[in-house]
């Protein structure tokens, strides 16, 4: 008896605090639905009294939000992240993991340290110098050449963690059979490597999508390669900003949409992504 | 023995094909260390003794000038410091008991939907801070949701204007950034229970020890290096809020919701700044006191936990 009462108050609670959780993408997707008087006007309910997909047409006819090509954008800038980390966090994984080369500790060490030294936003105009002796202005093209030169640490801690795991016999049969480093990295290791590939996949994709601090730096000078995200905010900050809420929820939702996909399917990934970034603090 | 040799010249060759190749491996990451990280923090040293706007041939040579400013002078970066370690006190209390409390009742044996729950909980993890901030604004403005509800059911008789009050701010931000980081704790916190060996439960039990004893007696200590962890990621992790708050207040009313790094984002960072050409001198003089600060406060948890357990 008592026990099926402290059942009850814990469920009593655990929805509490699942309605804590989704309340505020509930109303963000059911309002997007709303008429734009609705939304301003009696915003107080929950649910659309009509129900309209107004909102989405408007924004892909709107000029001054144009999120077709902003979708087009966020697609290809998060696309080639998530290959280009793939392929830089595997390799590095792999060689920290099986190398030996001479200043190998050194080269982890200056890797590591980045998650514990950074100056913060101001350091970016030190990168922009960089850039301006390449002949690169800033664009998200260069933004993705950054990504591309850059170290993701967690990542390459994810993967060096999982091919210690792997048994080592296995490097020693490829080596007897005259394969080179690096053949065993692309025919040996990589292959094994496809389900913490696939979670270094998943993390990347939701962080490039959502990214909004280098992206709008990086877009300052070229509006029309603004990704989603970075388009929304510069549209809540511009001046028509109050009566345009129409315009922004049916944009979160898109930019809700594959993150939320994403998620759907593939949340073991991100939770193995979580626990194995716990094992490292 | 000339056999010998070969090998031997064979081994010392393959080694050096070896580490050539997890160089070539290493290489974008190397460059990119060198010339993408390295290359700004010593830039950003260098910059902090000049008054510099961007122009190299007007940068004048100060000294330590920006620094003697920021500490006797100019008490803005001492202001968001305040905000910022406002914030932490406001979130820490509310957020870390939460999660804790919610990974106890989640992991109780044979309690049905518990892996449901753990994944709707870290879904707001998952979204941008950029989205967060619409989201928040939106139902916190002053003809927005929150109100409507809080009118209806009689909590407040008229409208609040959340984002015209730092205190009204405040609170925005600390509802959204708990909300997109509660269910990340409650993660660790679970991972850390289960590990707590079920035999010391089940002794207790025997024992006649109740559930308020146990949680104090086994569970806090058994969790407790964990915890330390948590807490520390936690504290570090607020600290640093940076876009969110861009997102959600851009540090507003009148700057008094900035934490020092959205601070530092907003005043000197090209797409946030609201100054054409900022003394980029006075930043990088700035930044580096952050950054130090930053360690120290890692430095000091650490150094204080080592005394409490002594």
């Amino acid at each position: 008896m008592k026990k099926t009462i402290g059942r009850v108050f814990t469920y009593i609670f655990l929805l509490a605090v699942l309605a804590f959780a989704v309340l505020p993408l509930m109303y963000t997707i059911f309002a997007s639905f709303k008429t734009n008087m609705e939304i301003l006007t009696d915003p107080g309910s929950m649910f659309p009294k009509k129900f309209t997909f107004d909102n989405y047409i408007t924004a892909w006819n709107s000029e001054n939000f144009r999120v077709g090509p902003m979708v087009l954008n966020s697609t290809i800038y998060t696309l080639f992240n998530v290959v280009v980390t793939v392929l830089t966090a595997s390799m590095a994984g792999y060689v920290f993991a099986r190398g030996n080369f001479r200043g190998k500790k050194l080269v982890f060490g200056c890797f590591l340290s980045l998650m514990f030294i950074q100056v913060g936003g101001i350091s970016i105009y030190a990168v922009f110098d960089v850039l301006n002796l390449v002949n690169l202005t800033s664009s998200l093209f260069s933004l993705m050449i950054v990504k591309m030169f850059g170290v993701q640490t967690m990542q390459l801690y994810l993967v060096k963690g999982y091919v210690e795991t792997l048994p080592k016999e296995l490097d020693e049969a490829a080596e007897i059979d005259g394969c080179s480093f690096f053949k065993i990295y692309y025919k040996i290791i990589m292959p094994l490597l496809l389900p913490i590939l696939a979670t270094v996949a998943m993390l990347s994709f939701q962080g490039s999508w959502n990214e909004y601090l280098m992206p709008t730096i990086f877009t300052v000078s070229q509006p029309s390669q603004q990704t989603l995200i970075v388009g929304l905010m510069a549209l809540k900050s511009s001046s028509g900003a109050a009566t345009q809420w129409n315009l922004m929820l049916a944009g979160s939702v898109i930019a809700l949409f594959p993150v939320l996909v994403a998620y759907a399917f593939g949340n073991r990934f991100f939770i193995s992504g979580l626990s194995a970034g716990a094992v490292k603090g | 023995m000339s056999i010998n040799k070969q090998s031997k010249g064979g081994i010392r060759s393959k080694q050096i094909q070896e580490e050539r190749a997890c160089y070539l491996m290493l290489a974008t990451q190397i460059i990119g260390f060198l010339a993408l990280s390295a290359y700004p923090i010593i830039w950003t040293f260098r910059w902090a003794f000049f008054n510099y706007n961007g122009v190299e041939s007007k940068a004048v040579y100060v000294g330590l000038e920006n620094f003697i400013r920021m500490f006797t002078t100019d008490f803005t970066y001492w202001k968001v410091w305040g905000n910022t370690l406002l914030l932490a006190l406001c979130k820490l209390p509310l957020e870390l008991p939460l999660a804790m409390i919610i990974a106890l009742l989640l992991s109780q044996k044979k309690l049905f939907g518990s892996n449901f729950f753990r994944t709707m909980y870290y879904l707001p993890n998952i979204i941008s801070v950029a989205v967060v901030g619409l989201i928040f604004s939106n139902m916190f403005s002053i003809w927005g949701y929150v109100n409507n509800v809080l009118m209806d059911i009689g909590i407040i008789a008229k409208e609040i204007n959340w984002f015209a009050t730092k205190a009204g701010a405040m609170a925005v931000i600390v509802i959204s950034s708990t909300w997109s980081s509660f269910g990340v704790n409650v993660m660790y916190f679970m991972a850390a229970l289960t590990n707590v060996p079920e035999e010391l439960y089940e002794c207790a039990r025997l024992d006649g020890a109740s559930q308020w004893t146990v949680f104090w007696k086994i569970t806090l200590p058994m969790i407790v290096s964990v915890f330390k962890i948590i807490l520390l990621m936690s504290i570090v992790g607020t600290l640093g809020t940076n876009e969110s708050i861009l997102a959600l207040t851009n540090g507003g009313p009148f700057g008094e919701t900035y934490t020092v790094m959205s601070y530092l984002t907003g005043k000197f960072v090209p797409g946030f700044a609201d100054v054409a050409s900022p003394n980029l001198g006075y930043g990088c003089a700035m930044s580096i006191i952050t950054t130090i600060l930053f360690a120290f406060i890692a430095v000091g948890y650490n150094w204080l936990n080592k005394k409490m357990q002594d």
